[in-house]
């Protein structure tokens, strides 16, 4: 049951091999084996030790451009095979489509990053700290679910052009979900996480955690704002991930730009945003716990710009929708968010805003293609003359994503390192703000 | 493929224990404007065990599922359940059993067919669409079929094995009006693998109709007003209703974990005219869209009656929950993978249907509207709830009015369920949910339509 016995890279060409030899004009492999040993909190206690391993082997061939993809967890010679075989025969089935391609050649990297082996008694510690640090400090706070897992994985990519990537790591990650009760009346949950390499950092100070759960002690008695308003936003790190990643998948990722519905379609080297926004990709970060040096489509990462000042840089898109809309394919793969700070303190931020919210989680619907959404104001506050009023709750808000990232009217200087993003606050608006 | 004999294993079991060999299969098939981006198939398989000793557990998985594999993983889980027991273990009762025994499967007796069959499918739909529909600037049609195959072993009995499929088609069209894109999806299918559940694509052809019909009205569409409304929900989205908004906070994990659902056992928390359950396997006699009959902590399932007209009267229960409790374990056990542990999971949860017709609620609507699907939801331990609404009508006068474009609802279920006045006398499934909760499961989700007042998310 050790990751160590894989040749991963062996496999791979092995399997590139076997969709050659059954009919692929060009084929890609990639494997995966991963280690995880995780630890969870429920309801407040200790209550399970998981120890998992799994392999994961993806084979796809082209035959004249036309495409078939088969995945499996074996990697013994006949699965390899039988594999083969079927993805060639898929593809075979299918239609011919010119933009499917694989990645040019490049000789094998090697990357290699994070520890081999989980630290168990450490993590142990580390969640009985969490635990106690939490009952006597928030007393009121329940830790409905908690887990701390370390993860080992080992990736391997080889296509028929010659491109070869191989990447080692283990990644500490923490994820915690709690809700605070006092008497009959309870907060809404809210959840924190982040990852790490080591560790060193005591768990209530990775990401945000500490501040949310503090939150959460205030916010067992909310209520609604009062009839409806404009006014502005200003969105926490937290909430700020899940509406970059809104706006990714309504602008600027595969799907709009293949279909051409996404509104920013034509807008690359323009302005689309407030010009005080700057959004990188920088998946070779060494700010950032977890890299990614090489793509799914088997493309060596480069950092970049995805917005720079408000101009549009670079979409998210990967190599088939490159080729089929004839945009240029994103050299980053998209991953590794990081926003520039700006000058003020986020809390020197609330002094401007008349009237709004200070938006910690957006419980919404999915956007549509055109950018409206609208959603809950979860775990929320009321900003009134430039001071913090009260937690909100039942408030709900709308408005338009490229809107809304037209009207940023400051970005803080502090900013939370999420090992995967880091992310600062954000104040933008006005949004419709809506309560009872 | 039936994992054979795994009694055998039963030797090495040293604590309570539970042995899980499990394969789920899937298959894909995208098209996106005509053109075939997804085409694959996948299949995960492998085995687990999980441990109980002195009320903490210990779990391992692996890929492999020969003699020396389960060994090597029963030891491992039993070490770590010990490894956690020697630091922070107290010593527990045995767990409450209701084992259960047997075989199910939704597996068709038809020759399976191959991918081209699936691809031609999907294409004569994708060309119907294509040829009637002109105006569409995108359309996306799924296609995903899921096998899950298990064969559970549990120390106190339970002996299972199941193979639950599930196959569907998502279709999804995209028009613009005035230069901005609008959208709307559909999703058609339900139990059983495709060769049972979908027959000629021409069955498909009056869906896709009603599809684009809608979405041209809704292109045509006005902003909801924000505030509280007087609104009915149809049947999708009373069942994301069930699901989201009070399933969740009724799962007896979460209410461990602080759910305010803890305080209101058999309180009134919603209107006479309000019954909900989580059904196991079959409702008024018909299967339901994600049958258990044996969960994998190998209980036999039953029925979960949630509120009975208006009162809570039970949550949905593991058998460590149902030993807090003093509970019969409900068989709501659900892994998704065979490296997943078990978690409360509700299954095919329903408000049931009442005496109403759907035509004298929406008549009896002076100002309002009629919600009919619902993109996505959220829910809270304190029963607040989300959903987006992707379509739906104004109410005018008790007449159906402009279709609405994309907004979302809210409320406080246990509040918003109190405000319930009509219930329909019909009711309606869908299959195609995915709950993710730690892990992504397969959820069944159903109900009639209610009307109640609500706060929707709009457009001053």
């Amino acid at each position: 049951m050790s990751a160590q016995k894989f040749d991963g890279m062996a496999i791979v060409r092995k399997a590139v091999a076997a969709l050659r030899a059954a009919g692929a004009d060009q084929a890609t492999a990639s494997f995966g084996c991963g280690v995880q040993n995780e630890m969870n909190i429920d309801a407040g206690k200790l209550s399970l030790y998981r120890s998992t391993v799994n392999v994961s082997l993806s084979l796809t061939a082209l035959t004249e451009t036309r495409k078939g993809s088969v995945s499996l967890n074996k990697y013994d010679d006949q699965s390899i095979e039988a594999a083969a075989a079927e993805a060639v025969s898929m593809a075979r089935s299918s239609q011919p489509d010119p933009a499917n391609d694989i990645s040019p050649a490049r000789p094998l990297e090697s990357f290699e990053d994070g520890q081999l082996e989980p630290d168990s008694d450490k993590m142990y510690e580390r969640l009985q700290e969490f635990i106690a640090y939490c009952q006597e400090r928030y007393p009121i706070t329940h830790l409905e679910q908690c887990v701390l897992d370390f993860s080992r994985g080992e990736s391997f990519f080889a296509n028929s052009n010659g491109a070869e990537f191989e990447q080692r790591g283990g990644l500490y990650n923490f994820s915690a979900m709690f809700t605070s009760k006092d008497g009959g009346n309870a907060s809404s949950f809210n959840y924190s996480g982040a990852v790490q390499k080591n560790l060193d950092q005591p768990l209530k100070d990775w990401g945000s955690i500490d501040l949310l759960m503090r939150q959460s002690t205030e916010q067992t008695v909310t209520q609604p704002v009062q009839g409806n308003f404009s006014g502005d936003l200003l969105i926490a790190p937290d909430c700020l991930g899940d509406f970059l990643g809104m706006l990714d998948g309504v602008y600027t990722s595969d799907y709009p730009i293949i279909t051409g519905t996404s509104p920013w379609a034509a807008k690359l080297g323009q302005a689309v945003t407030s010009p005080q926004l700057t959004v990188r990709s920088l998946p070779n970060s060494p700010e950032l716990a977890a890299n990614s040096p090489y793509t799914g489509d088997g493309f060596r990462t480069e950092d970049c710009l995805l917005i720079e000042k408000g101009v549009l840089r670079n979409f998210s898109i990967g190599l088939y929708a490159a080729n089929k809309s004839g945009r240029p394919r994103c050299p980053s793969g998209g991953g590794g968010l990081m926003v520039d700070p700006g000058e003020l303190g986020w809390q020197d931020m609330v002094k401007s805003i008349e009237r709004g919210l200070l938006l910690m989680r957006f419980s919404g619907g999915s956007p549509s293609d055109s950018g409206d959404f609208s959603g809950v104001a979860k775990n929320s506050y009321l900003i009134e003359q430039g001071k913090i009023v009260r937690p909100i709750g039942e408030t709900m808000i709308a408005g338009n994503l490229a809107k809304l990232f037209s009207d940023v009217k400051a970005i803080s200087r502090e900013r939370v390192n999420y090992g995967s993003a880091i992310l600062p606050w954000l104040q933008a608006g006005p949004a419709d703000i809506s309560g009872k | 493929m039936q994992y054979a004999n795994i009694e055998r294993h039963k030797a090495l079991f040293s604590e309570y224990t539970e042995l899980r060999v499990q394969e789920n299969r899937s298959v894909a098939v995208g098209i996106l404007n005509g053109d075939i981006v997804r085409n694959a198939r996948n299949a995960q398989g492998g085995m687990s065990a999980r441990v109980f000793k002195n009320g903490l557990w210990g779990f391992a998985s692996t890929p492999e599922s020969d003699d020396e594999a389960i060994r090597q993983a029963i030891r491992l889980a039993t070490d770590n359940a010990r490894f956690l027991g020697s630091k922070a273990g107290q010593p527990t009762g045995a767990l409450p059993a209701r084992p259960g025994i047997g075989q199910n499967s939704l597996a068709t007796t038809k020759p399976r067919l191959e991918q081209k069959a699936y691809i031609d499918f999907l294409r004569d739909v994708d060309a119907y669409a294509a040829a009637k529909y002109p105006y569409l600037k995108a359309r996306t049609l799924m296609l995903s079929g899921l096998d899950m195959e298990k064969t559970v072993l549990t120390a106190d009995g339970g002996d299972a094995w199941s193979l639950i499929a599930r196959s569907l088609v998502y279709a999804s069209f995209t028009m613009e009006e005035n230069g901005e894109p609008v959208d709307l999806y559909e999703v058609i299918g339900g139990p059983g693998q495709f060769e049972d559940i979908f027959d000629q694509p021409s069955a498909l052809y009056p869906k896709i109709d009603l599809l684009a019909d809608r979405l041209r009205q809704k292109a045509k569409g006005v902003y909801a007003k924000p505030g509280e409304h007087e609104v009915v929900l149809d049947s999708d989205l009373a069942g994301i209703l069930a699901h989201e908004a009070i399933g969740h906070t009724v799962e007896a994990d979460l209410v461990l974990g602080g759910s305010v659902a803890a305080d209101y056992m058999n309180q009134a928390v919603a209107s006479p005219l309000v019954t909900m359950v989580d059904f196991a396997n079959t409702a008024y006699g018909k299967l339901c869209p994600v049958p258990l009959w044996i969960d994998d902590e190998g209980t036999a399932a039953k029925d979960a009656v949630l509120i009975k007209d208006g009162v809570l009267k039970s949550y949905m229960h593991n058998k460590e929950s149902a030993r807090h409790f003093s509970a019969d374990p409900t068989g709501n056990a659900r892994a998704y993978g065979f490296y997943d542990e078990p978690l409360i999971r509700m299954r095919n949860t329903a408000i049931l249907p009442g005496s109403s017709k759907l035509a004298d609620m929406i008549a009896s609507v002076d100002k309002g509207y009629y919600f009919l699907t619902s993109s996505n939801g959220q829910a809270d331990s304190t029963s607040e709830f989300m959903f987006g609404v992707v379509m739906g009508y104004e109410i005018n006068n008790g007449k159906l009015g402009a279709a609405v474009r994309d907004c979302t609802i809210s409320g406080i279920a246990f509040n918003m369920l109190k405000t319930v006045t009509m219930v329909s006398d019909d009711m309606s499934w869908t299959g195609a949910g995915m709950c993710g909760k730690k892990q992504s499961i397969p959820v069944g989700m159903g109900g009639p339509a209610i009307k109640c007042r609500i706060n929707v998310g709009g457009r001053a």
